[in-house]
């Protein structure tokens, strides 16, 4: 009957939270607990309780500081100076703009419409076709959330009681790979399409686009450099991050406002709320798991289909990417990881680190399929093309993700290599 | 008339949650200064978990009004206007239950109405109720920790003010309010 209430508001479209709440109400009404529903409000504040959480809104609020105070366009105009002069430099310069963003922002959806804001009609304008450029930058948007800092790793490594930096080490090379990948399909499709062609920017042009994202590039340095050299926690980083992202923002680039300081104060506030609350109710939901031991359950049907470790995440793999074609990335991770991870590790000796990259990989995808892919119709939106013209274009990307996926699966020091 | 105070209400958790941004971001530089000077202050990271997670109870609350978190919005996307208004109406009485719940749930947790019997003696109330919630303490900063719990009430509070807004509004069929449409990932 749980199961039935859990399905039942969640399909009815009540916000995740509250479904993961009231579920944990009605189960334990129904097993006869209501004792525990004296500490239910208590639950939900300890379930919060934690430091690494502290990430989310600094993370949040160096994002806003960076897209307010004018480094989108000095990241793009950097990246031109690398890739711009290829055939198809457009193209390129769009995924070497979104791996920097990347390593700032952490947040796919905040990513994604930035950036098509920026680049889709630069793109169209110099002859692509709209939704190749559209799912270009929707494709960039992926990286996001694998390249450090990221939210999905944040949230990952405190449900899973995993060092955040550590999480975030293990994100670097998947998301090489992934960008690599990503640029390899660019330079395919550019063989079937007939991509303009790109121009070198002037010596003294490029020099000038260089020193003007030197700033900029602080911010990543000052993020990831504090992480991997152990300098400072991913929360300390993120905190002094947004400290230089301010400073940029009014000092150098004086493109901040401090009249729009307040909004965006308000928005970082809503934004890490929304993510935060989930944590919250989903210390609630965590009463379901435990006492309907909902991982020894599963246990018995797993392992009977399987006692290898990557044909498991091969299973987990094709499972999550059905949830998150319907479930919001952070939503289907908060509920999949308490009941997953234990039966990854014990069962199948899996390392947490490259657990936690498979499936926060692969529930981003989701970001992008239809028929909840919020970063699709973000871009969709932004760009006016066709979420399915887009969606279209957009497929070479997602199955090299796939592929990507599989590597990560199959190569467990991909992403364990760099932890300390 | 609801409709406004709920409105002034989100207006007012909103800003406050803003301000926890901000108090956040400056103990966390804070931290990393004093520590940086091998001075550090034992109590700030305590102090800073609490902030968030105000900002957090605050501004969920808010997010009741506009309608706001993640769901699955498969259904509503498919089926035709008139059994959206339904779906609508549906959203919204879970979430009114959901807000009723926190209440209740608050006032069994802090149990105001035995603690006034009691005349506000927590001793006295452990002693009867064996419930320790005005007894905590928090472990650095000095006080008790139900001060901080407070937020839950406050959340129960402003969500219950929000989701009955709501649910008159569809009753009545107005328009919702929509003043925030980003979702994190």
């Amino acid at each position: 009957m749980t199961a039935l209430v859990f399905l039942v508001l969640l399909m009815g479209g009540v916000p995740i939270a509250v479904v993961l709440a009231l579920t944990a109400v009605w189960y334990v009404s129904e097993t006869d607990n209501t004792i525990l529903l004296s500490s239910f409000s208590q639950q939900m504040f300890s379930g919060i309780e934690n430091y690494g959480l502290l990430a989310i809104p600094l993370f949040m609020l160096t994002g806003e500081l960076m897209n307010e105070g004018g480094i989108t366009k000095r990241l793009i105009n950097a990246a031109r100076v690398f890739v711009g002069g290829f055939r198809g430099g457009l193209a390129y310069i769009n995924l070497l703009a979104n791996m920097f963003m990347a390593a700032i922002i952490g947040s796919a959806a905040s990513q994604i419409a930035v950036m098509s804001r920026a680049m889709v009609p630069a793109m169209e304008e110099e002859g692509y076709r709209r939704e190749f450029a559209a799912a270009t930058t929707a494709a960039g948007g992926l990286l996001s959330p694998i390249i450090p800092p990221s939210m999905l790793f944040v949230i990952y490594g405190v449900l899973a009681q995993l060092p955040i930096g550590d999480m975030f080490l293990a994100g670097i090379i998947p998301g090489l790979i992934l960008s690599a990948v990503f640029f390899l399909i660019i330079a395919l499709v550019g063989l079937t399409q007939d991509f303009p062609a790109g121009r070198w920017l002037s010596r003294p042009d490029a020099t000038k686009a260089l020193i003007e994202c030197l700033p900029a590039v602080l911010i990543p340095v000052v993020i990831v450099g504090g992480i991997v050299f152990g300098i400072a926690t991913p929360t300390e980083s993120a905190a002094v991050a947004s400290l230089v992202a301010f400073a940029i923002g009014i000092l150098v680039y004086r493109d901040l406002k401090l009249s729009r300081l307040g909004a965006m104060l308000v928005r970082t506030a809503q934004n890490a709320s929304l993510v935060i609350f989930l944590v919250a109710a989903a210390n609630v939901f965590g009463w379901v798991i435990i006492y309907e031991a909902l991982p020894q359950k599963l246990v018995g049907e797993l392992t009977a289909l399987t006692r290898d470790p990557f044909v498991f995440l091969l299973i987990v793999n094709i499972v999550l990417l059905v949830i998150g074609m319907v479930i919001d990335g952070i939503a289907a991770l908060i509920l999949v990881t308490p009941i997953l991870l234990p039966i990854a590790q014990s069962e199948y000796n899996i390392d947490p680190f490259q657990f936690g990259v498979v499936i926060c990989l692969n529930l981003v995808l989701g970001l992008l399929t239809p028929p909840v892919g919020a970063g699709l119709y973000i871009t969709a939106a932004m760009s006016e093309a066709k979420p399915i013209a887009i969606f279209r274009a957009l497929t070479p990307f997602l199955l090299a993700s796939m592929v990507v996926l599989v590597l990560l699966s199959f190569i467990p020091e991909l992403t364990t290599a760099l932890i300390r | 008339m609801l409709r406004k105070v709920s409105a002034v209400w989100a207006r007012c958790e909103l800003v406050l949650a803003a301000l926890c941004v901000v108090l956040v971001s400056g103990l966390i530089l804070t931290n990393v200064v004093t520590r940086s000077a091998a001075m550090a202050i034992y109590w700030i990271d305590e102090a800073a978990i609490y902030v968030m997670i105000w900002m957090t109870f605050l501004a969920a609350s808010a997010a009741i009004r506009t309608r706001g978190g993640a769901s699955v919005t498969l259904l509503a996307e498919v089926v035709p206007q008139r059994a959206q208004r339904w779906l609508r109406l549906y959203v919204d009485v879970v979430v009114f239950i959901f807000a009723c719940a926190m209440i209740t749930f608050f006032f069994w947790w802090f149990d105001p109405i035995t603690l006034s019997a009691m005349g506000f003696d927590t001793e006295a109330f452990q002693g009867a109720t064996f419930n320790f919630v005005y007894a905590e303490p928090t472990v650095t900063l000095g006080i008790k920790k139900a001060w901080i719990w407070l937020v839950m009430g406050i959340f129960a509070l402003g969500a219950c003010l929000h989701a009955t807004s709501n649910l008159y509004d569809s009753i009545k069929g107005q328009a919702a309010p929509t003043d925030r449409t980003q979702e994190p990932s």
